[in-house]
């Protein structure tokens, strides 16, 4: 029972990465990126060959992933650029499309569809460490550079070009550079949770890191809140209880948990954008139109 | 010998990326509603009319069952999800996520109710017979361009000459216009979410006849009529058929050089640089910014 | 009067075979007001835009301290000394009335604002002070789009005087404002020029513009018609006729 929740305390760790990362994205800077996974799976990858091939330490790991993530975060920088609204989800769609055929076809890099298997667990300084204590701490930190970045100026920037972008340029904002970093930002991030999800299930392959992974991560985001601290994490532990809970509900086939989970978060993003646009954390007149 | 029979493969999948797009591109033209769940109306269409064909229906019953089901689908969405977002005037990324949330909820459904995996309707009309020395055509590709033709010009027809969709047309440019003329702005919307989702009813028959129909189907098509309503050029309802048929048979000629897998990802590959590069689309009116 | 801050000339630009601007010139000079008028149409937002790098202009010059700003991207601009409004405001309407105002004090796009704690107590301190000047200290904490219509008009106001800028180009600042606010604003400005900064408005209230202006431009399908003290062009008859819209008798 209880390796049984510390995995889930793991899990729920790495997602909130995710989601609180994401968050800077969309909820600060208005960049609703729907290939935060492809992230996540570049981190992944990053994170476990480093521990296959070089050293299976939990800090180098992370820290490569981060900076492979954080650099081909330009691939999203780039379209956040050009265009905004529908057209950048259309276009992280498409980068997220076309990343899961990459993770499945870069055998060399990603093992294709059978993925990287056994992953060293994760060391520090040659200690072996159990995933719970480090992804706890990567995610306190992280939690609290993103709460200095985004109570500081940086926050005000974005949050000044996601209400008026023409006025802050005009105010000396240069618009690009801060998009630019914010979606670095978020992405290294995302590359942290991934090498620290590489080394916890010691297997990853591209099913984690599809489409329907990162409308999950964008689900968290959307549930808890947008631009808040916690509403992102309320939103990633709700989301990952939801198949713990609904194991132990009798009446469903174990068969079609994973379909009703589905449906109750496909129901829950519905229903919450039509009566409770803001998420159950944020402040209602946020939800109103800023995009 | 084999680039022919991909490119006429490419024209008959073309044709009917070219009717779904069609449909997403009224809507979107219209109300200005980035319509996620297109593809689920899709999905619906596809599913009911194979269960009404396993039920024993003739076809052309179970095709207007199908036609039906997605009429009202569109109709149900816009009334009961994108009316009340856009009421407390929520961003289109609340729509975004509502439909969204909408797709996912159907393609579980219906992979509870209708098993997941491939299923597809066995006709005489998909029937492969050898037209030239290797080259293979069934009938429904006749079916599959020539419908499409007909539907077009029809479609053509309505929003043209019909005061409707004339007035459609209009819809999103100038709604006061509209107002002092008396047309409900509500009425003309729900217009648009019926005919653009019956549009995308007989591609989704025509599929469950010749590739058959997964759950998850829904969200390549949605993907697909995003990509020709963006690569076509937002607002031309013929650059969004026009850019489906050129997605379609990019995919199938892809597959005379690459491997299968990797043909999926070149219509995202055209996006992705149509949006970097020349975001208004091929036959844009209007800049992305 | 000293050497002009900012110097435009023959600046032109058309959109779609249409000439927005065509060819104008314009000087700003530290402690004067300039009054852009003229029709609806007559290319005086887009003057702004040109010089902002908002746009890009077809053909003419701007050089601001001698300096070519033509081909800057906006923020380049905004980093020399030039701050502008905007006629619908664009405040930024999520973000409470203070940090609109610290906003417009940092520019840096990196994490950190250079400068380290004597530099932020300097931001604070022009921050607080312009929400002084502008009666807004005691809706610091609401949000922007709560406030009132002719709070929004200060708080753009303030935006532009917590920037520090010596060019203020003002796209209809004063309209829709009630008398008193309008005073207030009134002192504002003044306030401003003997602080030696550059302004120019766009303005289509005569009675603001004789009392704040120095000089009038007047614009008219994007050329300028006449330059001069306040009091010469707006007795201009022609002139009169052109701006309240009858174009047969300027004809």
């Amino acid at each position: 029972m209880i390796a049984y929740f510390t995995n889930l305390a793991s899990l729920g760790a790495i997602f909130c990465i995710l989601a609180a990362t994401l968050n800077v994205a969309v909820g600060y800077a208005g960049i609703f990126s729907v290939a935060h996974a492809v992230f996540f799976g570049l981190g992944a990858y990053a994170g476990a060959q480093v521990s296959l091939l070089l050293i299976p330490d939990a800090l180098v790991a992370m820290v490569v992933a981060a900076l492979v993530a954080g650099a081909l975060s330009l691939c999203l920088a780039l379209p956040a650029l050009r265009v905004r609204g529908e057209y950048f989800v259309a276009a992280s769609l498409g980068l997220q499309m076309m990343a899961v055929t990459l993770f499945s076809e870069a055998k060399t890099l990603t093992g294709g569809i059978g993925g990287l298997t056994g992953i060293p667990r994760p060391h520090i300084l040659g200690v072996e460490v159990s995933t719970l204590p480090v992804a706890l701490a990567a995610l306190a930190l992280i939690l609290l550079a993103t709460a200095l970045l985004m109570r500081g100026s940086f926050g005000r920037t974005l949050q000044a070009i996601r209400d008026g972008e023409s006025a802050a340029e005009a105010l000396g904002k240069n618009v690009a550079a801060a998009k630019a970093l914010a979606v670095a930002f978020a992405c290294a991030g995302a590359g942290v949770a991934g090498a620290l999800f590489a080394m916890h299930m010691q297997f990853v392959n591209v099913e984690s890191f599809n489409l329907d992974q990162s409308v999950l991560i964008m689900a968290m985001v959307i549930i808890g809140g947008t631009g808040t601290l916690w509403g992102p994490l309320v939103g990633a532990v709700i989301l990952l209880s939801l198949p713990a809970g609904l194991a132990f509900m009798p009446f469903i086939p174990s068969t079609e948990v994973g379909a009703v989970q589905q449906i109750i978060y496909g129901l829950a993003m519905t229903l919450l954008m039509v009566f409770r646009p803001a998420g159950l954390v944020g402040d209602l007149s946020r939800g109103k139109s800023h995009a | 010998m084999l680039l022919l029979q991909l490119l006429l493969q490419g024209l008959q999948v073309g044709a009917l990326y070219a009717l779904t797009a069609a449909g997403f591109a009224l809507i979107f033209g219209a109300t200005r509603i980035f319509h996620f769940a297109h593809g689920s109306a899709f999905t619906l269409a596809g599913y009911t009319f194979l269960f009404a064909t396993q039920a024993g229906w003739p076809w052309y019953l179970g095709g207007l069952a199908g036609v039906v089901v997605a009429t009202l689908f569109g109709l149900g969405i816009y009334w009961f999800v994108y009316r009340p977002i856009q009421r407390h005037e929520g961003s289109f990324f609340t729509v975004f996520v509502a439909a969204f949330g909408v797709g996912i909820v159907v393609q579980n459904l219906i992979g509870m109710f209708a098993g997941r995996g491939f299923a597809s309707v066995d006709t005489p009309l998909s029937r492969a017979v050898e037209v030239l020395p290797d080259v293979y055509l069934a009938e429904v590709f006749w079916v599959a361009i020539g419908l499409s033709l007909l539907l077009f010009l029809l479609l053509t027809l309505f929003l043209t000459r019909h005061n409707a969709g004339v007035a459609l047309r209009a819809l999103h440019q100038n709604p006061d216009l509209l107002r002092a003329y008396g047309l409900s702005s509500t009425k003309l919307s729900l217009l648009a979410f019926a005919v653009g989702s019956a549009l995308a009813a007989p591609a989704a028959i025509l599929t469950a006849m010749t590739s058959g129909l997964n759950e998850a189907i829904g969200h390549q098509v949605m993907l697909i009529s995003m990509a020709a309503t963006i690569v076509g050029g937002v607002g031309s309802l013929r650059g969004a058929a026009l850019a489906g048929l050129m997605l379609g048979v990019a995919e199938a000629v892809a597959l005379s050089f690459v491997d299968t897998q990797w043909a999926e990802a070149v219509s995202f590959l055209v996006l992705f640089a149509f949006i970097i590069f020349r975001p208004s689309g091929i036959f844009g009116i209007t800049q992305a910014r | 009067m000293s050497e002009p801050l900012l110097v435009c000339e023959g600046l032109s630009r058309s959109f779609g075979g249409v000439k927005a601007v065509a060819g104008v010139s314009l000087s700003l000079t530290a402690g004067m007001v300039t009054a852009l008028v003229g029709p609806n149409g007559a290319g005086k937002t887009t003057c702004f835009n040109l010089i902002t790098g908002n746009l890009r202009a077809d053909a003419g010059s701007a050089l601001l301290r001698g300096q070519s700003i033509m081909g800057l991207k906006p923020h380049r601009v905004a980093r020399m000394g030039v701050a502008r409004s905007f006629q619908d405001l664009r405040l930024f309407t999520h973000m409470s009335v203070r940090d609109n105002v610290r906003a417009a004090t940092e520019t840096s796009a990196w994490f950190w604002q250079p400068g380290g704690a004597a530099a932020r107590k300097a931001r604070e301190a022009a921050a607080e002070e312009a929400l002084a000047r502008t009666g807004l200290t005691a809706l610091a904490e609401a949000r922007a789009i709560d406030l009132a219509y002719a709070e929004r008009k200060f708080l753009s106001m303030a935006r532009i005087l917590a920037a520090r800028a010596d060019i203020w180009l003002l796209d209809e600042p004063a309209s829709g404002l009630d008398l008193s606010s309008r005073r207030r604003f009134g002192e504002l400005l003044k306030e401003a020029r003997r602080q030696g900064v550059a302004i120019c408005l766009i303005e289509h209230n005569l009675d603001v513009v004789t009392e704040l202006a120095d000089r009038i431009a007047f614009l008219d399908q994007g050329q300028v018609l006449a330059e001069g003290d306040p009091q010469t062009i707006l007795r201009d008859p022609k002139l009169a006729a052109i701006y309240f819209g009858d174009r047969e008798d300027a004809a």
